[in-house]
């Protein structure tokens, strides 16, 4: 038997069309085909990690609250020494673990996360309905990221552009009920799932 | 005619949209701009309620949320809200209004008897009448007083809006949009802040509304705040609470000024505000008198009868007299002269003023050193009775129909109050004004005794650019503020005037000047005893007109300043907000996220019955046409297990990869036995204690590699066991080298269990000897499951030869369908969670019913598992006396004597009468047909083969049980070896 197609947590509930108000700037959200990979780095390895990040993602570590990208993947900081990479697949976390060996401890997370990218400049308040971060361009930006809690379930949320598109990313068993809030909180402005 | 009191012109009505409604089903008309309230007295409507106790006709006393008598139910059906303040409903059309409180009409209330009981139906009367005998509180006297009490009916349907709740965060925030809020917010806005400006009205200008000069001031203000980008404008906005760290709470009603929300609007949006600085521009309530028969429709409050002229263009009344105590409140007098009223009186305690000088010479009869002593009327007023200030008598009676009281002002220090800053009295004014902020906050203008509008602009401004500097910016330009000639609002203490008759300090809740003395001869002397003991300052108006009026009849009989007697303590909600509101989203199923499994479409399509583990859906069983009951599908699914094989989704067990140099180190601290010993592809069930020794969690752990474990946890205790290590990886030992991901999302688990669970395994899985000698329990390998990159262990939880295929969530639904196919031939079924259970109760092992938190590992027959050597969490607490005493109640197995007689967890084991323990758990056996459990049971060791007795007597049981070993199903563990 060869290996099938895995199934998206949310396709049975995501089906592209718009939901809600026909508004005139609705919500557009999506959900980007990605593979996620956990990285930690090792105790008192990080001057080796830095360098071998940069060797084989062309990228630094992002700072603290930070993301940075690096051609396909996105690095993303989610914790002291912990970092999400993202990025298309197939393929994402062997070459991770291949070029942290020693270095940090690789779990591939790409089936227990997901992503939903939401944009649009409705994106803010709808956002603000369940996540309490200030999303201001004074306080938030492209390139910022946190990990939060939105409508009770955990997600880390970094801002991609200034359209502004923000990605958010969930536990995969808890996606349906978060779509489900995004949708519900995104109505007035009409939800336009791609 | 409509609208016999609306006036031709003026005030912020539109009079070419006309709006129809009805108020106790008599259709009225009014306009856009209307209040419920303006539009009733437009139309000559002034008996609007009766009072909560005494059923006294009452009508409207303001023109704000501090209203105590025009409370209505508004709308119809499921959308019926009771206690609605008719001087803050916006009017639409095709609105509809009823009284409440009523038996018969509003104007025939025979309830209106309890007037005549009075001596007898004053502060306590509850305590003191309604308390023998006891019984009866509930069944009869509850629900006669609750009949003969009370407001509205809520409606009994569910509420067919939706609510919603969003987070703001500004550099200041501005609560209150009269002038010194709409100053204080263009003053921050200058400086380029992030400003909110939160007004509970639909109109932004507070006082300014009744200010037609002033009109253009007011547009100009609100026209410039609208085009500044980082100013948002949000009026029928009601910020409800000051809260710690600059958190406040409001509630935005978005369609409460429509019929029925449009379409995915929310009727209300709850709002959590973080603002680095707050300006408190909240303004003041007029304070009311008392004096007699202060309660009859047509005593109104002076500030709210101007405002029916000014703003609405009502004329509240045709005669009309004003009990003034300040020479602010002269301008209702003018207010209502001009909108065609007589003046018939005006009525002031003090011997001159420049006001009073200004009333004499545009013709108005000013009655110097008097007070209003009584009124006279019924359900409207007639006429009141002006008496000599002090001297006790009633004096000559002047007829009126309209009297409007004006006793000092109230500032709304609500919110400064509740943000933790004292009041402080202020002895010129004779009220509280907000004292020292705790808070990086400020009050402004009529809300810290700053009257009229001109200085209450400066004070606005002033404040506004004081919280933008203290928030980080730099002052913007001065903006033109109104220039008014300041009026003075320092008012002559009238509190009380004592006569016959009642006169009330709290309309809303019938409590009079009597009441409040009582209390103090009662020993209720302290001001919130005296609250709680007469209803003073309660309700939906919180006492904002008559709060201090009580304290000040409470000081005089205390003999002390009103200062020291103060007010009772703020807290929130400065106004009542809905329950919608604060559920929001939260509702029904959306109570809580409900987490799935990537099986759950499977376990949809076989059918399966769902139940809730914690926020998890989890199939219960898998009904099938031909089984009679659930215990008939129950029972089918644990016999396939046991005869065949069955397969189970147990993708919701915590998982943790746990990896570092350090790694088994630290699961030798955390867990109750050794993990440094376990080879590579092995799995070991572990025990984790809590600092205190009890036990916490259990699980299997496998060893990957070298460096790397794979933990599993208990479905319940997958959170609070990755925060129990996280803590203390981060606090206790920092030294070592570990890293923790939760990878509960990432692998779905599916476990194939019974004697031919073997055949089946191997007709899906590829890479691996599955051989008892190359594959033996408790083995761990890597593998392709149909075509998947999965994970295979050799684990049992029924006490079969079992096995768990774990792998990427993704591909579990295309895994569980290649089992079930490969499967077909050796009879396999699916079993959800009661088989499991019943598996495991037959097999004697501990769940989550066992690892109650009370238990230790010696109660549960696992003491042998504690290491010897090595320290580990929970290892000095577990050895108290208490923990080791041999009496604790310990796991043993229970079978009912006969096999019939259902036993049930929750029931308590007697032992000769005497309470030993309880069952934890309990199931019908497949193995032996009957019913089984598992118990804690005091000396249990030593009872297995006694026979004791099962007691619940909730259900009017008692069921004899022999105690057995709790390993009754293959104790020497020969199945899950083979």
């Amino acid at each position: 038997m060869s290996a099938p197609e895995a199934t998206h947590p949310l396709a049975a509930v995501a089906t592209p069309g718009l939901r809600g108000a026909a508004g005139v700037a609705p919500l557009r959200v999506s959900l980007p085909v990605r593979e996620t990979v956990q990285v930690m780095v090792r105790r008192g390895r990080e001057e080796a990690f830095a360098a071998a990040m940069e060797a084989s993602f062309g990228m630094a570590p992002p700072a603290p609250g930070h993301t940075l990208a690096g051609g396909a993947v996105t690095a993303i900081w989610i914790q002291p020494g912990g970092f999400m990479l993202t990025g298309a697949g197939p393929g994402l976390a062997e070459r991770a673990a291949l070029a942290f060996v020693g270095l940090a401890a690789v779990e591939d997370q790409s089936h227990g996360r997901t992503t939903i990218t939401v944009s649009g400049p409705a994106a803010r308040a709808v956002l603000a309905r369940g996540c309490r971060l200030d999303l201001h361009t004074r306080a938030f930006g492209p390139g910022r990221a946190a990990m939060t809690q939105i409508a009770h379930i955990g997600c880390l949320l970094h801002q991609v552009d200034d359209a502004p598109s923000f990605e958010l990313t969930v536990f995969s068993t808890l996606a349906e009920p978060f779509f489900h809030w995004l949708v519900e909180a995104g109505s007035g402005d009409g939800v336009v799932i791609a | 005619m409509t609208q016999p009191h609306r006036l031709a012109t003026g005030g912020h009505v539109d009079r070419a949209t006309r709006l129809s409604f009805s108020f106790d089903g008599r259709r009225y008309e009014g306009h856009a701009g209307d209040t419920l309230a303006s539009a009733l007295l437009a139309n000559g409507v002034r008996l609007v309620g009766r009072s909560f106790k005494y059923h006294r006709p009452r009508g409207i006393f303001s023109a704000g949320v501090e209203e105590p008598n025009a409370l209505v139910e508004l709308r119809e059906g499921a959308r019926r809200e009771p206690n609605t303040r008719a001087t803050v409903a916006e009017l639409f059309d095709g609105l509809s209004a009823t009284s409440q409180n009523r038996r018969g009409s509003l104007a025939f209330d025979w309830m209106a008897v309890n007037g005549l009981l009075s001596p007898w139906l004053g502060a306590g009367f509850y305590y003191k009448t309604f308390m023998w005998p006891a019984a009866f509180w509930e069944r009869v006297y509850e629900p006669m007083i609750r009949k003969a009490a009370g407001l509205g009916r809520a409606s009994r349907l569910p509420d067919p809006d939706h609510y919603d709740a969003a987070h703001a965060h500004c550099d200041v925030l501005v609560v209150g949009a009269g002038a010194a809020g709409l100053a204080a917010a263009r003053a921050a806005g200058a400086t380029g802040a992030r400003v909110i400006l939160m007004e509970q009205d639909f109109m932004l200008g507070g006082d300014l509304l009744n200010e037609p000069g002033l009109e253009a001031w007011r547009r100009e203000t609100v026209a410039a705040l609208a085009a500044m980008p980082e100013v948002t404008l949000m009026p029928r906005s009601t910020v409800f609470g000051f809260y710690d760290q600059g958190v406040l709470g409001a509630v935005e009603r978005l369609a409460d000024h429509l019929a029925e929300p449009p379409p995915h609007t929310p009727r209300q949006r709850y709002w959590t505000i973080r603002a680095k600085e707050v300006v408190l521009a909240t303004g003041a309530h007029e304070r009311l008198i008392a004096f007699p028969g202060n309660d009859r429709p047509g005593v109104m409050l002076a500030g709210a009868a101007r405002t029916y002229a000014r703003r609405y263009g009502v004329r509240a009344g045709e005669t009309a007299a004003l009990f003034a105590t300040h020479d602010g409140a002269y301008d209702a007098a003018f207010a209502i002269a001009e909108a065609g009223a007589r003046i018939a009186a005006i009525i002031d305690p003090r011997s001159d003023s420049a006001a009073m000088q200004r009333a004499r010479e545009a013709g108005f009869s000013v009655k110097a050193g008097s007070v209003v002593s009584g009124t006279m009327g019924g359900n409207a007023l007639r006429g009141i009775a002006i008496g000599a200030q002090g001297s006790g008598a009633r004096g000559d009676a002047v007829p009126v129909d309209l009297l409007m009281v004006a006793g000092g002002w109230n500032p709304a220090v609500h919110l400064a109050s509740m943000s933790g800053a004292a009041l402080a009295w202020d002895e010129a004014l004779h009220t509280f004004v907000p004292g020292t902020p705790v808070q990086r906050e400020r009050s402004a203008g009529a809300c810290r005794g700053v009257n009229g509008i001109g200085a209450a602009a400066a004070d606005g401004a002033a404040a506004g650019r004081d919280a933008a500097i203290a928030a980080g910016f730099a002052a913007g330009p001065d903006n033109t503020l109104p220039d008014t000639l300041a009026a003075d609002h320092c008012s002559y203490p009238v509190w009380e005037v004592k006569g016959r008759g009642k006169a009330f300090v709290d309309l809303q809740d019938d409590v009079t000047t009597n009441d409040i003395r009582l209390a103090h001869r009662e020993g209720f002397s302290h001001i919130e005893h005296a609250k709680r003991y007469t209803t003073h300052a309660m309700g939906t108006d919180q006492g904002k007109t008559g709060g201090i009026v009580g304290a000040a009849v409470l000081a005089e009989a205390r003999g002390e300043p009103v200062a020291k007697v103060g007010l009772p303590r703020f807290r929130p909600y400065t106004a009542p907000i809905a329950w919608g509101a604060m559920a929001g989203q939260e509702v029904g199923k959306h109570f809580q996220p409900v987490r799935r499994t990537s099986l759950h479409a499977v376990h949809d399509a076989a059918g399966a019955v769902w139940m809730d583990a914690g926020i998890w859906k989890r199939p219960a069983y898998y009904p099938k046409r031909e089984d009679a009951d659930a215990w008939a599908s129950v029972l089918r699914e644990a016999r396939a297990v046991r005869q065949r094989v069955g397969i189970c989704d147990v993708s919701t067990l915590g998982k943790i990869a746990v990896e570092g140099p350090d790694a088994a180190t630290f699961l030798d601290r955390v867990y109750a036995n050794t993990f440094s010993t376990l080879p590579v592809g092995r799995a070991r069930y572990g025990l984790m204690l809590r600092e205190d020794g009890i036990v916490f969690d259990d699980g299997t752990t496998s060893r990957i590699g070298p460096e790397r474990f794979f933990v599993t946890t208990t479905t319940a205790q997958a959170g609070p066991v990755m925060q129990h290590l996280e803590f203390h990886l981060a606090s206790a030992w920092p030294d070592l080298d570990v890293s923790l991901a939760s990878v509960t999302d990432q692998w779905a688990a599916v476990a194939i269990a019974g004697p031919k669970a073997r055949e089946v395994v191997a007709g899906m899985v590829e890479g691996i000897d599955l051989s008892n000698d190359a594959f033996p329990f408790m083995a761990v390998a890597d593998c392709i499951a149909a075509g998947v990159p999965a994970r295979l262990f050799r684990i049992s939880f029924s006490g079969e030869l079992a096995y768990e295929v774990a792998m990427p969530a993704g591909h579990a639904a295309h895994v569980w369908r290649a089992a079930m196919q490969v499967g077909a031939t050796h009879g396999i079924e699916p079993y959800g969670m009661e088989a499991l259970g019943l598996l495991r109760i037959e097999k004697g092992h501990v769940a989550g019913s066992e690892l109650n938190g009370q238990t230790t590992a010696h109660d549960l027959g696992l003491g042998r598992m504690l290491k010897k050597k090595g320290d580990f969490i929970g290892r000095v607490l577990a050895q108290r006396p208490g923990m080791t005493d041999p009496s604790r109640p310990r796991l043993v197995g229970l079978r009912s004597v006969d096999p019939r007689r259902q036993i049930r967890a929750g029931a308590h084991l007697l032992v000769d009468g005497r309470d030993q323990g309880w069952i934890t758990s309990a199931t019908q056996s497949v193995v032996d047909p009957g019913w089984i459990g598992l118990g804690m049971l005091r000396e249990g060791e030593a009872r297995i083969g006694s026979t004791i007795l099962a007691a619940n007597p909730l259900m009017g049981e008692e069921v004899p049980v022999r105690v057995v070993s709790p390993h009754g199903y293959d104790p020497e563990n020969r199945l899950v070896r083979a």
